[in-house]
């Protein structure tokens, strides 16, 4: 699957820092779209490609803070950059206690911004391909037949053919057969292969 | 006893003696002689020890008479050296208002500050990378750096309006635009405002004439009904939590000047004694801000006083200032 190109969000009230911070970002062949408030930022439609967001901390209305609560709340996990003219500690580590990649003061070095923004972007990367491998699985997942899922269930949790079948009242041919196809529709190559992928998306088995 | 009046203990001493001298000599017998007869010893000695303790007596009592003088005169000279120290503590403490009031203000300046600085040093990086770029964007490089000005001076015009803001002059009193004084202290005063939630929302009437007063002192005032209004409206649920502040002709002679907020509003029993030297209803609140505040204004010959608001939330400090005797400059 090849993704889109990454963008880069940007919220600042400030205009000038903020069409400045764009410039840096344009200049390095990057992809920016910025926003004056987090309102702005959560209304906007917003495209389906890696991202990460470089945040103002202090923002009229709901502050950047209070922008990166709200949307773990609502599961959306964009990388965080947090920039600020006046942190102090306890801010610095709530943000960063809540997952943000880095607290930046200002005036930041331009290294500093990129390399925080790099990160940012792997990290969505890495989350995007895991969700799609996820997405992947699910949609496989849910070809299988009724009989087959439980099959599926009862053979990674390390039943024998013999075992599931008569936990199922049916006969080891047949548990045989339909395990064959699950194997066929998971794309699984091994026993091995279809724990792991179990692991990953079915929540009784994952750790 | 005269003599221990006028003269003290000394001289009392002095006229016993005499005297006693001369009783011997003519009351007592034999007469004409100094020699004293064993049956006049009694008397004799009842007359000295009568005259030592009358003449005691009469010397202490105009003692403790200067004394009493002594520590009159003394209170007077401490009573009016505590009114010059009281005095010049009220002005300190004038001054100490605004520095307070100033120290809030530092981190606003700082912010506004650091912004253009922001810019500056990020768009700098951007013209190093368009200029770094094969083939160069030599357009975006020019657009770049033109921000690059734009944003300095920015920060220079910041930096100027701080110096005037912080100028300490002696009391002198110019022609002042009033709505600049408003405006200076909105700009710095604007993310305090964000920080508390509040908006400020501006009413100047505009070409209004110069006053002649001293900057400063007015800059004072404003800034500590605006703050005043802050904390009003901290300590209260009521929204939107906003402060208007408008300025308007007051008929042909005065400029009058309104600070509304939407706060804790005025309790009519408290109302008269808010500008009262060291009444306050803040926890943190030395109540001296609308004391100076009102004698600043006094000293202006303009007026200032509170009310509620019309819709009955939150309350309005409004003052006025009298237009120069010849008009403005």
């Amino acid at each position: 699957m090849i993704d889109p190109a990454p963008v880069v969000f940007v919220i600042d009230d400030d205009a000038s820092v903020r069409d400045a911070v764009k410039n840096l970002l344009e200049s390095v062949g990057l992809n920016v779209q910025v926003f004056k408030s987090t309102e702005e930022f959560r209304q906007a439609s917003r495209p389906d490609a890696p991202s990460c967001l470089v945040l103002d901390v202090r923002l009229p209305g709901s502050n950047g803070l209070e922008l990166q609560e709200a949307l773990a709340r609502a599961g959306i996990s964009i990388p965080i950059i947090f920039i600020t003219a006046h942190g102090d500690v306890p801010m610095a580590s709530r943000a960063l206690k809540a997952g943000a990649i880095e607290f930046l003061l200002k005036p930041f070095q331009k290294q500093d911004l990129l390399t925080a923004i790099h990160h940012g972007l792997e990290r969505d990367q890495v989350k995007r391909e895991e969700q799609a491998e996820l997405a992947e699985l699910q949609s496989r997942f849910d070809n299988l037949t009724a009989r087959e899922r439980e099959v599926m269930h009862l053979v990674v949790a390390g039943l024998t053919n013999k075992e599931a079948g008569a936990r199922l009242g049916i006969s080891e041919i047949t548990t045989k057969m339909h395990r064959g196809q699950v194997m066929r529709k998971m794309q699984a190559d091994s026993l091995a292969g279809l724990v792991r992928m179990a692991q990953k998306f079915l929540p009784e088995n994952r750790r | 006893m005269v003599s221990a009046w006028f003269g003290g203990m000394g001289a009392g001493i002095f006229a016993v003696l005499i005297s006693t001298v001369l009783v011997d000599y003519f009351f007592l017998p034999p007469f004409y002689s100094f020699s004293v007869s064993t049956t006049a010893e009694a008397y004799f000695g009842a007359f000295v020890a009568c005259a030592l303790v009358a003449s005691w007596l009469s010397s202490s009592k105009k003692q403790s008479e200067v004394a009493l003088k002594e520590a009159r005169d003394e209170l007077e000279i401490r009573v009016s050296k505590r009114t010059t120290e009281l005095m010049k503590t009220q002005a300190d403490l004038a001054h100490l208002s605004q520095v307070l009031s100033m120290g809030e203000l530092t981190a606003s300046i700082a912010h506004e500050i650091n912004q253009p600085l922001t810019a500056v040093v990020t768009n700098g990086h951007a013209c190093v990378e368009w200029l770094s770029a094969n083939p160069p964007k030599f357009d975006k490089a020019l657009l770049t750096a033109q921000r690059i000005i734009e944003d300095g001076t920015r920060a220079g015009a910041i930096l100027g309006r701080i110096r005037a803001l912080f100028k300490k002059e002696a009391v002198a009193r110019d022609w002042v635009d009033i709505n600049e004084v408003i405006q200076e202290l909105t700009v710095f005063l604007r993310n305090e405002a964000l920080r508390r939630g509040v908006s400020i929302r501006e009413d100047l009437a505009p070409k209004l004439p110069k006053v002649m007063a001293d900057r400063v002192q007015l800059q004072q005032v404003v800034l500590n009904l605006i703050m005043n209004g802050f904390d009003a409206m901290d300590g209260s649920n009521n929204s939107p939590k906003e402060l208007a502040i408008s300025s308007a002709l007051e008929g042909t002679s005065e400029i009058r000047i309104q600070v509304e907020d939407r706060g804790t509003g005025l309790d009519p029993e408290i109302a008269d004694k808010i500008f009262d030297p060291f009444f306050t209803t803040k926890s943190q609140g030395i109540g001296m801000g609308l004391a100076i505040s009102r004698t600043i204004i006094e000293s202006h010959e303009g007026r200032l006083w509170a009310s509620p608001r019309s819709d009955g939330i939150g309350s309005v400090f409004q003052f006025t200032i009298p237009i120069g005797p010849k008009g403005s400059a």
